[in-house]
C-alpha cells in the first residue's frame, strides 16, 4: 500500500477519534448547563415552597 | 493552586496538548514502520492508548463497583456508571480505528485476532451491565447489581483476551505485534506521550460525567421535595 | 451445620425436579432438536465432514439448555415465592448459592448423560472411548463454570423486570471463554484424541476461570440475593 493510501486510512482513524471526543464533550456540556439551570429553578422553588409552608 | 490544577477546563487543556504533541512526535519525529505495515502503523499511536485507556476506565468502575458494596453511597455508584460508559465509548473507538487499520493493513475490514475480538465481547459485556440497569426497577437494588456485574464483568476482561489469545484452533497467527518487534525509541516516546494524554482525557471526561451526574441526582432529589 | 442446610436445600430441588419433570425434559427436547437441526443446517452435503463442527455444536447447545434451566429453576424460587422463606430461614447466603449451584450443575449433568451418547450416535465417527475420562473432564469442568456464573447471574435477573430475557444479554458474553476452551478440548478429543499433556493448559485454563468465579460469587452473593 502507497504512502498516500496509508495516510488515507491514517486520517480516516484520527479524524473519527476527533469528531467523537468533540460530539461526546459538546453533548455532555450542553447537558450540565441544562442541568444547572433546572437546578438553580428547583431550588428557588423549593425555597418558596418551604417558606409558604412553614409560613402558615 | 491544587484546585485551579485540577479543575475540569485545566485537565481538558493538558490532556490536549499532552495528545497533540504525541500526535505530532508521532508523525514527524518517529519514523516510518518497517514492516509491512508502513504507514498505517501510525494508527497505533493513539489506537492503543485508547485501548489501554478504556480498560482503565473498567478498572476505575471495579473498584468503584466493590467500594460501592462496602459501603452504599450514591457517589461510588455514580463514578462506576460514569466511568463504565465512557470505557464502553473509548471501547467502540477501540474498534473502529481497529477495523480502519486492519484494512489498511491487511485489506481485511475484520479479523478474528485476539484483541479485536476481545474488545468485541468487552463491548456486549458493558451494554449489559447498561441494560441490567435499564430492568431493575427498585433504585437500592439497581446500584447493587450493577456493583456486581462491574466485579464479574472486569475480571472476565483479561480471562477473555488470555483465551482469545491462546485458544482458538486454526486462527491464522496474525498477530498485531507493533509492541512487540522491540519499539524504537521515538516510537516509543510518541506513544508514552499518547497514552499519557489519553489517561488525562479519560479523567478530564470523568470529572465532568460525574459532575453532571451528581447535579442529576439533585434534580431528582429536589424534585421529591417539591412533589412529596 | 452449613453443609447439613446445603444437603437440605439441594435435596429440595433435585427431588422436587425429579417428580416434576418439566425442566428436565424441556432442557432434553432442546438438546435432540438443536441436534437435528445442526445436521440440516452444517451437513447439507451427504459427505460433509463435520468432525471439526462437533465440539462447537454441542457446546453451544449445552450453553443455550444450561440458560433454559436456569431461568426455569429460578423463576419457580420467585414465583412460589420459595426463596422469601428460604431467606427467612438463618441460612448462610452463600450455603444458598453453592446448593443451588450444585443442583443446576446435577440437572445440567443428566441433560448431557442422555444428550451425548446421541450426540455421538448422530455425528462422531471416530471412537473415543479411549479418552472418555478426559471428555468428562472437560465436561466437569466447563458445566462448573457455566453453573457457577449461571446460578449468580440468575440470582439478579430473577428480581429484574425482563429476567427471562436479561439471562442471557449478562451470561453469555462472560461464558465466552469457556466456551472457547471447551469447544477446543472437545473437538480435538472427537477429531484426533487427545491426551492428558496436549490438553493440560486448556483444563488447567477451566479449572482457574472456575476457582476465580467461585470466588467471586462467595464475595458477591450476599449482595446479589438482597436483603
Amino acid at each position: 500500500m502507497s504512502i498516500e493510501e496509508g495516510a488515507k486510512y491514517v486520517a480516516a482513524a484520527y479524524a473519527v477519534i476527533l469528531a467523537v471526543v468533540i460530539a461526546y464533550y459538546a453533548v455532555s456540556a450542553r447537558r450540565v448547563s441544562a442541568l444547572a439551570r433546572d437546578v438553580e429553578l428547583l431550588k428557588v422553588e423549593v425555597e418558596k415552597r418551604e417558606a409558604a409552608g412553614s409560613g402558615d | 493552586m491544587v484546585k485551579k490544577l485540577t479543575s475540569a477546563p485545566a485537565l481538558f487543556a493538558a490532556a490536549g496538548a499532552l495528545l497533540v504533541t504525541g500526535l505530532l512526535l508521532g508523525f514527524l519525529y518517529a519514523p516510518i514502520d518497517a514492516s509491512s505495515m508502513g504507514f498505517s502503523q501510525k494508527i497505533f499511536y493513539y489506537h492503543a492508548p485508547i485501548a489501554e485507556t478504556a480498560l482503565v476506565a473498567f478498572g476505575i468502575a471495579f473498584v468503584s463497583a466493590i467500594l460501592y458494596l462496602r459501603d452504599p453511597d450514591p457517589k461510588w455508584d455514580r463514578l462506576s456508571y460514569v466511568s463504565v460508559r465512557l470505557g464502553l465509548l473509548f471501547s467502540l473507538m477501540v474498534m473502529v480505528t481497529g477495523m480502519i487499520w486492519g484494512k489498511a493493513a491487511w485489506d481485511a475490514w475484520w479479523a478474528w485476532e485476539p484483541r479485536l475480538t476481545t474488545f468485541l465481547i468487552v463491548c456486549f459485556l458493558y451494554t449489559a451491565y447498561f441494560v441490567l440497569r435499564q430492568v431493575v426497577e427498585e433504585e437500592s437494588r439497581r446500584a447493587t447489581y450493577a456493583a456486581v456485574f462491574a466485579i464479574v464483568a472486569f475480571i472476565d476482561v483479561p480471562i477473555t483476551f488470555f483465551a482469545t489469545r491462546y485458544m482458538p484452533e486454526g486462527l491464522h497467527p496474525v498477530v498485531i505485534k507493533a509492541g512487540d518487534s522491540g519499539m524504537e525509541g521515538s516510537m516509543f516516546l510518541s506513544f508514552m506521550i499518547s497514552m499519557a494524554g489519553m489517561t488525562l482525557l479519560l479523567v478530564a471526561l470523568l470529572r465532568a460525567d460525574v459532575a453532571a451526574a451528581r447535579l442529576k441526582d439533585e434534580i431528582d432529589d429536589l424534585k421529591t421535595r417539591i412533589g412529596g | 451445620m452449613g453443609g447439613r442446610q446445603f444437603m437440605a436445600i439441594l435435596r429440595k430441588d433435585v427431588i422436587r425436579e425429579l417428580r416434576m419433570r418439566e425442566m428436565l425434559v424441556s432442557m432434553f427436547l432442546f438438546v435432540m432438536l438443536a441436534l437435528v437441526i445442526f445436521h440440516y443446517a452444517f451437513g447439507v452435503d451427504e459427505d460433509t465432514d463435520l468432525t471439526s463442527f462437533t465440539g462447537g455444536m454441542l457446546w453451544v447447545t449445552f450453553i443455550f439448555a444450561a440458560l433454559l434451566g436456569l431461568n426455569r429453576s429460578f423463576a419457580q424460587e420467585k414465583d412460589e415465592q420459595c426463596l422469601d422463606g428460604l431467606l427467612l430461614c438463618p441460612v448462610d447466603r452463600v450455603t444458598i448459592f453453592f446448593a443451588k449451584m450444585t443442583g443446576n450443575l446435577v440437572f445440567l449433568l443428566i441433560i448431557q448423560a442422555v444428550s451425548v451418547p446421541l450426540f455421538t450416535l448422530f455425528f462422531i465417527e471416530r471412537s473415543y472411548a479411549a479418552d472418555l475420562g478426559l471428555f468428562l473432564l472437560v465436561l466437569l469442568l466447563a458445566d462448573l463454570g457455566i453453573c457457577t456464573i449461571g446460578t449468580l447471574l440468575a440470582t439478579i435477573s430473577m428480581n429484574t423486570r425482563a429476567r427471562d430475557l436479561l439471562l442471557p444479554i449478562v451470561f453469555l458474553p462472560l461464558i465466552v471463554p469457556v466456551l472457547i476452551a471447551a469447544t477446543s478440548a472437545t473437538t480435538a478429543i472427537f477429531a484426533d484424541g487427545a491426551d492428558l499433556g496436549g490438553l493440560a493448559a486448556t483444563l488447567g485454563f477451566l479449572a482457574v476461570f472456575d476457582a476465580i468465579f467461585m470466588v467471586a460469587a462467595y464475595g458477591t452473593y450476599d449482595f446479589a440475593i438482597g436483603e
